[in-house]
């Protein structure tokens, strides 16, 4: 069986500074895979390489067909949710409005309202707010509408960029508890890029780690939560 | 009071004009941050397109939808083969290639046309009907109820639609856009379409009024510009009020403030650019730019 997503030595980056030096990684379908690392290792770039916001070499592959030359909206409309670093929400639009643009390319009309159901069973704050800006939005209401959003556009993989930034303990481990619970109900996969290592080992199954664009160890979650050794030079805890 | 009332009337319906045309250049402004002056000449293309297809034989009522049609894709021709080049270049340049088509489209005007000025029929009569004892000229109320009506078509496209979503998606965050599959570069083509037959509007209803001939565009875009940067140059709905505020106000100014007169009522919507600009940068419904850091 092939792998959902697969990277074979991808190199990127930003005019002529190279930020990743061939990056090989797969993630599965239906499975959570954490991708950690410091801070400029790579990992938003990575997440960038996959929906085509930076030029990249090697190969990406999503079910198997390669998305060179594809644009970002076309890998978007292919099945992957992209939240990028910031969340990227549309401030000057409501919360139902980013709600919408994340269902607004789905023709299956009556599973559409039951996922707005199940949105608004997650984050009942954001059924309170729907009528107001999302610029009111707290950050940790944001990246609830981010996640929401994402989940929205039915799509088999997401990738999070750091989702539990600059947020309260007490969130994130809410935001953490759903993309648990959005992964194993509807088998959607997830890479997360994640600076509290801790946090992501314990929700995904397998990790890569990068060191300055390169990658510096692979393993199942539990292993490398298992070295001490590994935790103490690369994850920092 | 009698005199007041009708010039508020016809001042109204100078206004729908005006706006129609603001709403135009705060599509564009919308869109990508940039003021097109060749507005008011792409509008006046379209006008002479009405004309040509109105002597042709062809009914009015039938001629100005097709005339919206066929201006909606010039509008996304233009931004396909002039501006999509260039979207990436420096803001300035961007104004220069719009001051270039300007006066391209107007030389391809006075070639083709030629600049006697021409009478352009109106379905409108210009006798008057009495409304609550002031006289109102059924061209001017005709122009009011287009002009409402394409202004209200354009709002609950806006804000009621899909398309109007992803189109005002695609002007504030485009990259966040791509991100939820806004094919963004066409989002951009459709507000140019979308800006010229709103454009073309204002052409068609103004011309019967000061005659149809390639510089017939030149003045009403300076009352265009003052109505967008009165109501605050993002705000759509701003555009509308600043429309109809520059209109009534020209009409009153140059009846009743005895320098003023016919002459100087350009100058009157200049004072208002320079007012708005001083005092209220962001005009009365435009959002201050706060950035969160």
């Amino acid at each position: 069986m092939s792998a959902l997503l697969e990277l074979e030595e991808v190199r990127a980056g930003y005019g002529p500074t190279s930020v990743l030096h061939g990056v090989s990684l797969e993630v599965n379908d239906g499975e959570i895979v954490s991708l950690l690392g410091a801070n400029g290792a790579g990992k938003t770039t990575t997440l960038r390489a996959i929906t085509g916001g930076v030029r990249w070499t090697g190969d990406i592959r999503l079910n198997g067909k390669s998305l060179r030359k594809m644009h970002t909206e076309d890998v978007v409309r292919y099945g992957v949710a992209h939240v990028p670093e910031g969340r990227g929400i549309l401030t000057e639009l409501t919360v139902e409005e980013n709600l919408k643009l994340g269902s607004h390319l789905r023709r299956d009309g009556p599973d559409v309202r039951k996922d707005y159901d199940r949105v608004f069973e997650y984050f009942p704050v954001l059924r309170d707010r729907r009528r107001l800006s999302a610029s009111t939005l707290s950050g940790g209401e944001q990246q609830m509408l981010a996640l929401a959003r994402a989940f929205l556009m039915k799509p088999r993989l997401m990738l999070l960029d750091e989702p539990s930034l600059g947020l309260a303990p007490l969130v994130v481990r809410a935001i953490f508890e759903i993309i648990k619970t959005i992964n194993e109900s509807d088998h959607v996969a997830v890479l997360l890029v994640e600076q509290n290592a801790r946090l992501a080992l314990d929700l995904s199954s397998k990790a890569y780690v990068l060191e300055v664009g390169r990658l510096a160890i692979e393993g199942s979650s539990a292993e490398l939560r298992g070295n001490d050794a590994v935790r103490r030079s690369y994850l920092g805890y | 009071m009698q005199e007041f009332l009708q010039l508020v009337v016809s001042g109204i319906a100078t206004g729908g004009i005006f706006a129609s045309l603001a709403l135009a250049l705060v599509l564009i402004y919308n869109a990508m941050g940039l003021v097109n002056f060749a507005q008011g000449e792409m509008a006046m293309v379209a006008t002479f397109i009405a004309f040509t297809l109105i002597s042709h034989g062809l009914n009015y009522w039938i001629a100005f939808p097709v005339t919206l049609v066929i201006a909606f894709a010039g509008g996304i021709a233009i931004q396909r083969i002039v501006i999509r080049p260039v979207e990436r270049a420096p803001l300035l340049t961007l104004v220069i290639i719009t001051l270039g088509l300007t006066t391209l489209l107007n030389g391809l005007a006075g070639a083709i046309f030629g600049y006697v000025p021409r009478s352009f029929p109106s379905p409108f009569s210009v006798q008057t009907v009495n409304i609550l004892g002031a006289y109102a000229s059924y061209r001017d109320l005709g122009v009011i109820a287009v002009s409402g009506v394409v202004l209200l078509a354009i709002y609950l496209l806006l804000q009621r639609t899909t398309v109007g979503l992803t189109l005002r998606a695609a002007a504030h965050h485009p990259e966040a856009s791509r991100l939820l599959g806004v094919r963004v570069s066409w989002m951009l083509a459709l507000g140019w379409g979308l800006a010229s037959a709103v454009g073309a509007v204002s052409g068609i209803m103004v011309a019967p009024i000061i005659l149809l001939e390639p510089n017939m565009m030149q003045t009403i875009i300076i009352y265009a510009f003052a109505a967008a940067v009165l109501g605050g140059i993002e705000s759509p709905l701003g555009a509308v009020i600043g429309g109809l505020i520059v209109g009534v106000t020209v009409n009153l100014a140059g009846t009743y403030v005895p320098f003023v007169g016919g002459d100087l009522q350009l100058a009157v919507a200049l004072a208002i650019i320079i007012g708005v600009l001083v005092l209220k940068p962001n005009g009365l419904l435009g959002r201050p730019s706060v950035r969160r850091v």
